[in-house]
């Protein structure tokens, strides 16, 4: 908590100074700073049930560590399940960051400015649980680090651990660069933490030069990190994609998996956004334009992903080749049906009429349509996934898939450990960057209109 | 010295606690134990010179495994140009014939774990699981 | 440069960058082995096959004499599940083995007969391609072969071969051994396995225990590149078939109807 505010009721010279000084710093953003300091009673329930969520998991991947993968619903017909879906979802999600902080900031939408650090944060974080998951699939996890010592770059799983290294490296850098001007402004406030703000802060002062030259660096990241992006999850598709199972060796999944991932990121981030301005008071810096702005991008990603989803559907269906539409027909008509459909429902049809009719969307619209979009991309991976492995190219009776507690308590874990880790961020940094608003506030407008100045033909004599 | 009366009674109990392994070996008598190995009765060498085997028996046995497993090379020449066939259980084992009598006894000294016999089946072993 | 920090800052990055140049260098140009294998030009005199002559095998419908040396010889556990159980040779029904066989209009009567399902130790294996570590390779005579010792339990080989020959260790398998070969290790859990062609035996001059165990000499096996063995004998003149070659994976393992 901010020490000089305790002390105010005894003047003094110093102690005027500071406060002034503290006050020029925060000015009228004071609720940006909030909730770094005020802890309420909301936070600490949230966090002991997060923090009970993952000790389950835990307990639940102590179990299966002692006794071996036996105790999940996997198989020796269907050996990818739950784990591996976890994975492609949360790389998926991962490509939210990049998005709106990345893609906007080079397109030069001002909007992003409130929003890019949480987004940011959603992808470095949910990188981790990414790899995390993939650790945690392993039948020998003691031995993951052969993986890198005996690589065999002819496996896309090799592919998958460069892309995504080089992701999160990328994405940490920015996410750091970025954060650099608000750390400084913590040092600048005092108090308890300053050693730490000030070993961050790497000697910011804020000037001219150093500006220009942060403008550079985090110009040339985001521009580094969006072809990081398709990548990345490019590379996740090729897992299946190379492989010959039916319904995995489709030359669409590259582009597939990257739409459904930037799809599925940035419902999340809608998510994220709404639940941070409702806990931290941020509803004047996060507005309804935003969502608005959001919903709108979210609705083209909802029909791009309608697209490609019919695409891959329609050619195998035309083809009518009997290993490939047995198991289509298993997930149109057979077993996967209730799945296949749930997804559809709500990856499409509940989210796509609120988000193209301007009435419903609205901060509630969005964020329903979100939940229900986060919700059916899982689905919709699980669907890849699964069926195929039902039967590959092969006549098999009776082959399926019923994952066990221990799958579910981790996915509970991975995801309540995000949520405790990317709250514990927001006790220690702004979530919304201070200095990028106050850029905003100050400069954008003159910019704005400079640049479209620019745009507009020229007028005046015409030169002959 | 500032809180004195506390600093220096903890600082006694967290030195106390802290090289509590080598005093209470001193005390019970365990620092002069030395792990007794039972050794093959009839041989006389190893594949390598004791000292050599002793320190590097580890090395050894990995470029074993990767000789047999994956480079299908069988036969390995020693230092004295005996050649003997790469395996652990019909090599070494053959005349080291209970590891609970000659591998473990120094390996649970120096605290060290190996994985081999998760896999690797000796002759005890057997004995001991179908009886 | 000025000697300020950043000039230190750039000095100690690019330096740190030169320290990892050898070790970089090291990990993507290495190939596994380093050098030939001592045993590669021998090794690659012969391409080992196998033959399945299913008239003779079906004149005992119920026989697993094959199945049961094979996993007694390698410590192959019994899992009792289908969801977890291990197995290096098995039977299938004909109609699941040859799907494309079935015509509307033929009325064979050996649809439900049992054939011996096995790794076919491809020429072009696609679980060698997906392995991460180099777990599964293909040795120089054609055996696709496991190293138990760097399989990391990925799965991957697993999805990538089309015929379902492999098979994870889902727990610890040594329980379930009802007699522990002495000669061969167990696996522990976590770790692919499958049909070895018994390399082990074929480093001893021993034919595949399966072989040796079929009373009605139904499974035949030999060297393909030699044209007077057992094996280039009996598929002579045969009609044969494989399965699934439109794949490209250039299995070995014949069925001789």
């Amino acid at each position: 908590m901010i020490p000089v505010f305790q002390y105010s009721n005894i003047p003094s010279a110093s102690n005027t100074m500071m406060l002034n000084k503290q006050t020029k710093i925060i000015g009228e953003d004071k609720v940006l700073f909030d909730h770094i300091w005020k802890t309420g009673k909301g936070f600490y329930i949230t966090i002991s049930i997060l923090g009970a969520l993952v000790l389950w998991g835990l307990y639940a991947y102590v179990t299966q560590y002692r006794t071996g993968l036996g105790v999940t619903g996997l198989s020796r017909q269907i050996f990818w399940g739950v784990y591996i879906t976890d994975f492609v979802f949360f790389i998926g999600i991962s490509h939210a960051g990049t998005f709106i902080s990345a893609v906007l900031r080079v397109l030069k939408a001002e909007w992003r400015r409130p929003i890019s650090r949480l987004s940011e944060l959603t992808t470095v974080f949910i990188l981790m649980f990414g790899v995390g998951s993939v650790l945690i699939d392993l039948g020998r996890p003691d031995r993951m680090l052969y993986a890198i010592r005996y690589a065999h770059f002819t496996s896309p799983l090799l592919w998958d651990v460069c892309s995504i290294t080089t992701y999160l490296t990328v994405s940490s850098l920015s996410l750091y660069l970025a954060l650099i001007p608000d750390i400084a402004m913590l040092r600048d406030l005092g108090g308890r933490r300053e050693w730490f703000y000030r070993i961050l802060s790497l000697g910011w002062r804020g000037t001219e030069e150093e500006h220009r030259r942060l403008d550079k660096a985090i110009g040339f990241v985001s521009v580094l990190v969006i072809p990081v992006m398709i990548t990345v999850h490019t590379v996740v598709s090729f897992v299946f994609a190379m492989t010959i199972q039916p319904l995995w060796h489709s030359a669409v999944f590259g582009p597939y998996f990257v739409v459904g991932a930037i799809f599925s990121g940035v419902a999340s981030v809608i998510v994220v956004m709404a639940i941070l301005r409702k806990a931290y008071h941020l509803e004047s810096y996060i507005k309804p334009i935003h969502f608005n702005n959001i919903g709108v991008f979210l609705m083209a990603m909802t029909l791009l992903w309608f697209y490609f989803t019919f695409a891959e559907y329609i050619t195998v269906a035309y083809g009518n080749e009997p290993v490939h539409m047995a198991i289509f027909w298993s997930k149109i008509s057979g077993k996967f049906a209730p799945l296949f459909w749930l997804h559809f429902t709500l990856c499409f049809v509940i989210p796509l009429p609120i988000l193209a009719i301007r009435k419903y969307r609205t901060i509630r619209g969005t964020v329903i349509a979100s939940i229900s979009i986060v919700l059916g991309m899982w689905l919709e991976r699980f669907v890849i996934i699964v069926p195929t492995l039902t039967r590959q190219r092969m006549p098999v009776a009776g082959a399926f898939y019923v994952p066990t507690w221990v799958e579910w308590s981790i996915l509970a874990g991975c995801i309540s450990l995000f949520i405790l880790l990317y709250a514990l961020f927001t006790k220690v940094f702004p979530i919304v960057p201070v200095w990028e608003v106050r850029e905003g506030r100050e400069k954008a407008a003159a910019s704005v209109a400079a640049r479209i100045e620019s745009y507009m033909p020229e007028t005046g004599p015409s030169r002959d | 010295m500032y809180d004195g009366k506390k600093i220096v009674p903890g600082l006694i109990l967290f030195l106390g606690l802290v090289t509590y392994p080598l005093w209470h070996n001193l005390a019970s008598g365990k620092l002069n134990y030395v792990p007794k190995l039972k050794l093959p009765a009839d041989k006389k060498e190893c594949v390598e010179p004791k000292e050599v085997i002793r320190l590097n028996h580890k090395t050894l046995l990995e470029e074993w495994r990767n000789s047999v497993v994956r480079n299908a090379g069988k036969t390995y020449v020693a230092y004295n140009k005996k050649t003997y066939t790469m395996s652990l259980n019909r090599t070494c084992m053959n005349c080291h014939k209970d590891k609970t009598e000659f591998c473990d006894q120094c390996h649970n000294y120096a605290g060290v774990t190996n994985k081999c016999w998760d896999c690797h089946v000796y002759p005890k072993q057997l004995e001991e699981k179908q009886s | 440069m000025d000697f300020d920090r950043r000039g230190l800052l750039k000095v100690g990055g690019l330096t740190l960058l030169g320290f990892l140049v050898k070790p970089g260098w090291q990990v993507f140009s290495k190939d596994e082995p380093a050098e030939p294998s001592p045993g590669a030009e021998t090794l690659a005199r012969r391409r080992w096959g196998m033959g399945v002559h299913l008239r003779k095998c079906w004149k005992d419908e119920g026989c697993t004499d094959c199945i049961d040396a094979c996993h007694r010889v390698h410590n192959v556990p019994d899992l009792g599940t289908l969801k977890e159980e291990i197995k290096w040779i098995w039977r299938t029904p004909y109609e699941e083995v040859f799907p494309e066989h079935e015509f509307e209009v033929t009325e064979e009567d050996y649809q439900r007969k049992p054939v011996m399902v096995l790794c076919n130790q491809c020429d072009n294996p696609p679980c060698v391609k997906f392995c991460p570590t180099r777990a599964t390779w293909r040795r120089e005579d054609g055996i696709v072969m496991m190293d138990f010792h760097r399989c990391i339990g990925c799965r991957y080989c697993m999805a990538g071969c089309p015929y379902g020959s492999r098979s994870f260790n889902w727990r610890d398998p040594r329980p379930f051994i009802k007699k522990v070969n002495l000669d061969f290790p167990t696996r522990t859990r976590g770790v692919v396995e499958k049909c070895n062609f018994c390399e082990e035996r074929l480093a001893q001059g021993l034919i595949p225990a399966c072989v040796e165990a079929c009373k009605e000499k139904a499974l035949i096996f030999g060297d393909l590149k030699d044209p007077r063995s057992e094996i280039r004998e009996a598929l002579k003149l045969k009609t044969l078939y494989q399965r699934m070659p439109e794949l490209g994976t250039k299995p070995k393992v014949y069925y001789i109807l």
